[in-house]
């Protein structure tokens, strides 16, 4: 399967000729044998793969981009592969008459003792962000190494990977290993770590655009710096989908030199689609289409129709909830589809994920529902046609999508948006002109997590121990710690050997110990504690989802389930079902007649619009508001937008529109900045504080891409704090520590960080009750440490990084200056306005309040508990 | 403070976290946790101290107010078998040598099973409940007694108050149902517990140092 796959693109890579293929073959980096077995495949190498090949023959390190599935994998896989053939040219190789052993290397993590032993040490380690995906890499890495005979094992070590090969592999590591951030951790807690990493050639991490700008990222900047240490000349190789910043996204995959200056990299282009069409479905009337919401299926006729014409299509999804309804809902409107339609998500047992991705590529399946779950993936199957529903979000998402379709080097992908409410049509005609401009996405690195140094010192202090100065040089190798400072390390030493809190001794506490200058773990029960919280994801407690007969379906939320009654119906997996009970933590199901049902919801950062298409939807509304309604898309959305203009207006480029609104329910302002998401939680925050300081006034407020609402029981005093400073930028840190703190953001912030720093366990099934009892909410031991150790540097992160990453302090600050610069227009509405509808039903809400609380105890209710609904979620029913 | 008269007794809630029976000059709390703090130290989770103090000081200042002269914990007193540290002890020997007249009873909670009774000297009367005063029930857990309105704890109840312009608020309280009440958790080092409200309860909350009568919605 995999060869058919690769097949298909390298063919039509020949189609297109050899000019791309830029430097001659060099004999001393091109193997006869490997030319023979591309031969034999009807491939032939591209030229950007034999750059890289060159480039890693000269020692170099550097990042690869491209589209998915154009080659990359092989691109970094054979430099390492060539290195061996030239090194070895007989006699490592499996002899021919050892018919046996290589029948048996053929088949993947079946790998007996005796070629185990024989078999080629530790040389190339493969960082991949999925474990789902480990599995396809080993295929695909396999492929070569079997046909040139090499005497090399691959072996993948993730959170799946069986307890009779983990056993096998803490003796002898394969040749070549596939494994995650957190395997790789795992690894280094070992005390023999520097044996086994001892012949390290070579680390090649997949998909480092999606890993670059998490605390997984960082992880894998801390491991690479480690293992650079044991191994000065190892090569390390990036594999990224395109970005705005790729010189970064290289030099923060390949740290700094002894001399502070970012080691040397080499950026390769594979292959970037040549250009990428973008089209939105259009309601044939406004009439009846939504403001606000995600989960409609208004156009499901339209996308049938198309779906009709195609000979296989993805329709990428938002949300898993997204996912689920759309199935569904095509389900429902031609239940004949259920043949050859699948969906596929995270939440998915792995094993039905592996058939619909299966399904996809030998053509059983035609049409598959999918989330980002599919936008992965090294394994690739091509398709006639992609659908995209709901916004875009962003350029790069929407181009990494697109280039499913029609797929090959060079010819032009296509993309069929699906908007699900008005403001999407504007939506998609800005990402076109995003794509058009070439305004791509970057994705920012990490700047020194404290909680993940906590973490990865643990790490090392388990597995053999670490000085303060060796440690140190080590840490400011990576981009992430690069400014690290002593005082800073010190406190973390202190936090991880004595708590954190040097004025007080806490003799219970005995984490990490120093003997003689040297940090080690001591306690044996605190290595495998520390072994099993290992990461940096924070997930809700899930619950496995499994038929009472047996077999696994997958995993919906903790809080979804504790919703449910014995016999009330769901849907899950495209299947309705119906609850049965829990026990040990796995919710029992048996199929449900009826269709109708619960859609799970789960929670998670919802995303928001990237800068880059803010920036685009902002130009399309001025130019709307000029008049100009150029493409289907704008035209559609026309009337919604006179609508805006009639019943309020649609702000200038460099004007400040507000809103006001007062109904029973309370006063609303309305204000719009559009600058994303990110920067209106800090500024309403920002603003509802600034506005109570002048009268006790308590307010809750929603945000989204476009602008926030501030709601309040009494009018605020807006045009008095305008007259204020409102957007002065006079006391502005101070004020916005202390909206954040008003607005128990950092509260919030805290949980990771409080996972990250081992204060809190992710627990694992049937966990003692003894574990229970040092379980607390991270909300909790934040405000223990606000009031009892103010100056622990862990809240100090948790205040730096909403300010930092989640409110882009420094843009706020440009931001208010942009708003003191412009004219600020204040309407009344008797009605909300297509812009403010979605604020107004948006449910997540935080608040800030200058009241007494007595006050507004004595202005508020005790409802009677409600009863619990389904999910108190969606509910799908058929004939909707 | 809120005065009441609950099975024919008059009783007091205290924003302290706690309630005093006047006529037997005693004084009820709930889930005290000490050690919880030490317990998460000792497991490697670097919980800074100063809860149990603070607890300790709250607890004084609420005796001294009152001028009971019985104290009565009932239940979770002492969190974990390893919160049993030597600063903490420490702190509580001291606190009990400063009010070394007040009687002082514990009702043992489940906590309490497994954590193990308190040092001798300090002497705590220990007993598996329920402990009978007047018309109540003093027991950890909640739940029905056959001629006794139940005084309990171990929820840490918590409630949900809702207002106008979408306004919430979620604050510890007492919960007054028609055969038994039940405690907020004494220590502030816990979160909110599973406590389902029944249409039947009174609700009580704790805002800005009183304890305040949450209205229904009509």
């Amino acid at each position: 399967m995999t060869a058919t796959v690769h097949s298909i693109v390298f063919d039509n890579a020949n189609a297109i000729d050899d000019a791309e293929s830029k430097p001659a073959i060099r004999a001393s980096t091109f193997d006869r044998r490997l030319l023979r077995w591309f031969a034999t495949r009807k491939w032939k190498p591209f030229g950007f793969q034999q750059e890289v090949w060159d480039a890693y023959a000269r020692g170099e390190s550097g990042l690869i981009h491209a589209a998915t599935g154009t080659g990359k994998t092989y691109a970094a896989w054979l430099g390492p592969v060539l290195e061996a053939l030239d090194e070895t040219p007989r006699i490592a190789r499996v002899r021919k008459s050892d018919k046996s052993t290589v029948a048996e290397a053929k088949k993947p993590s079946r790998v007996t003792g005796k070629l185990r032993a024989k078999s080629e040490p530790l040389r190339v380690l493969w960082i991949t962000p999925l474990r789902a995906l480990a599995g396809d890499t080993e295929q695909a890495l396999h492929a070569p190494i079997e046909a040139l005979e090499l005497n090399w094992t691959i072996e993948s070590r993730t959170g799946d990977t069986s307890a009779s090969l983990r056993r096998k592999q803490s003796e002898r590591l394969p040749t070549a290993l596939i494994t995650t951030p957190e395997s790789l951790s795992l690894l280094l807690c070992r005390k023999d770590h520097e044996q086994i990493f001892a012949n390290l050639r070579c680390v090649i991490v997949d998909e480092w655009h999606e890993l670059m700008s998490t605390k997984r990222g960082v992880q894998i900047e801390l491991g690479l710096a480690r293992l650079r240490r044991i191994c000065p000349a190892l090569r390390t190789w990036g594999l990224s989908a395109t970005l705005g910043n790729l010189q970064q996204a290289a030099s923060t995959l390949l740290g700094m030199n002894d001399s502070g200056q970012p080691n040397a990299a080499r950026l390769v282009q594979g292959f970037v689609p040549k250009s990428v069409e973008v089209e939105a479905l259009v309601p044939e009337t406004m009439e009846h289409f939504p403001w606000a919401g995600h989960l409609n299926t208004k156009l499901l006729p339209q996308v049938m129709a198309r779906l009709r014409q195609a000979e296989s299509a993805i329709v990428f999804t938002n949300t898993r909830s997204q996912c689920e309804i759309w199935f569904q809902s095509i389900i429902a409107a031609d239940p004949t589809w259920f043949e050859f339609t699948a969906i596929h998500h995270g939440s998915l047992d792995r094993k039905q994920r592996q058939d619909v991705e299966d399904g996809l590529k030998t053509g059983r399946y035609r049409v598959v529902v999918a989330t980002s779950s599919l936008d992965l993936g090294v394994d690739f199957a091509p398709v006639d046609l992609v659908m995209q529903i709901g916004s875009p979000k962003g350029v790069a998402r929407l181009l990494q999508r697109a280039g499913r379709s029609g797929h090959s080097p060079g010819r032009t992908s296509r993309i069929v948006c699906v908007p699900t409410h008005a403001f999407e049509l504007v939506e998609v005609a800005a990402a076109r002109d995003a794509i058009a401009a070439g305004n791509i996405e970057s994705r920012d690195p990490v700047d020194r997590p404290l909680d993940l140094l906590a973490q990865h010192l643990v790490t090392l202090a388990v597995g053999g121990g670490f000085t303060r100065d060796g440690v140190l040089s080590e840490l400011r190798s990576t981009r992430a710690f690069f400014e690290l400072t002593d005082v800073e390390l010190d406190w973390v030493l202190d936090f991880i050997t004595r708590g954190g809190n040097a004025l007080k001794a806490y003799p219970e506490y005995a984490k990490v110990v120093s003997v003689d200058g040297v940090y080690h773990v001591a306690n044996a029960l605190t290595a495998r504690r520390h072994v099993m919280n290992i990461g940096t994801i924070v997930s809700d407690a899930s619950i496995s989802v499994r038929y009472l007969r047996g077999g696994r379906i997958g995993s919906v939320e903790e809080s979804f389930i504790a919703r449910l009654r014995p016999g009330d119906k769901f849907i899950f997996s495209g299947t309705p079902l119906e609850f049965v009970r829990v026990r040990d933590l796995v919710a029992y199901v048996r199929r449900a007649k009826s269709v109708q049902g619960a859609i799970p919801r789960w929670a998670g950062a919802r995303m928001p619009l990237s800068t880059e298409l803010s920036l685009a939807v902002r130009d399309r509304l001025e130019r709307a508001r000029l008049g100009d309604f150029e493409g289907a898309d704008m035209q559609a959305v026309k009337p919604v937008l006179e609508l805006q203009a009639n019943r309020s207006a649609i702000p200038k480029f460099d004007e400040l529109l507000i809103e006001r609104n007062e109904t029973r329910d309370g006063h609303r302002l309305w204000i719009y900045p559009f600058e994303g998401r990110l920067v209106h939680e800090g500024l309403s925050a920002l603003f509802a504080y600034r506005m109570a300081q002048i009268a006790p006034i308590s307010f809750s407020f929603s945000c989204n891409d476009y602008g926030f609402e501030l709601l309040s029981p009494d009018a605020a005093p807006l045009e008095e704090a305008i007259e204020n400073g409102l957007f002065s930028s006079t006391h502005l840190l101070a004020d916005i520590l202390q909206s954040l703190n008003a607005a128990e953001l950092a509260r919030r912030q805290f949980r990771e960080i409080a996972r990250v720093a081992g204060l809190v366990f992710a627990g694992y099934p049937g966990q003692s009750k003894s574990v229970k009892q040092v379980q607390a909410s991270s909300g909790l031991l934040y405000d223990v440490f606000v009031r009892y150790d103010p100056d622990n540097l862990l809240i100090q992160q948790a205040n730096r990084e909403v300010l930092e990453r989640q409110l882009e302090a420094s843009r706020l600050g440009r931001v208010l200056q942009r708003l003191r610069e412009s004219a600020v227009r204040i309407v009344h509405v008797d009605r909300p306005t297509p812009l403010a509808f979605p604020l107004l039903v948006d449910s997540t809400r935080a608040k800030v309040s200058t009241e007494k609380l007595v006050d507004r105890v004595r202005r508020m209710t005790v409802h009677a508990e409600r009863a619990s609904r389904p999910g108190a979620a969606t509910v799908f029913r058929p004939t909707e | 403070m809120h005065a009441l008269d609950v099975a024919g007794e008059s009783i007091e809630l205290l924003a302290e976290r706690a309630l005093f029976i006047s006529r037997f000059s005693t004084l009820v709390v709930a889930d005290l946790h000490f050690g919880k703090s030490a317990a998460f130290r000792a497991r490697g989770v670097p919980v800074p101290a100063g809860v149990t103090q603070s607890d300790l000081e709250r607890l004084s200042a609420v005796l001294n107010a009152t001028h009971a002269q019985q104290l009565v914990v009932i239940g979770d007193l002492i969190h974990a078998r390893d919160g049993r540290s030597e600063r903490t002890f420490r702190e509580i020997s001291e606190w009990r040598a400063a009010n070394s007249s007040l009687h002082v009873s514990l009702v043992r909670g489940n906590h309490d099973t497994r954590a193990g009774d308190p040092p001798s000297d300090w002497n705590f009367e220990c007993i598996d409940g329920p402990l009978l005063m007047g018309p109540f029930a003093l027991q950890h857990h909640p739940g029905a007694h056959d001629t006794r309105y139940v005084i309990a704890g171990h929820l840490h109840p918590h409630i949900t108050l809702r207002g106008a312009a979408r306004q919430s608020l979620r604050l510890p309280c007492f919960v007054l149902g028609k055969r038994g009440a039940i405690l907020p958790a004494f220590t502030t080092f816990t979160g909110g517990g599973a406590y389902a409200r029944s249409d039947d309860d009174e609700i009580y909350v704790i805002a800005d140092g009183e304890v305040l009568f949450a209205h229904p919605r009509k």
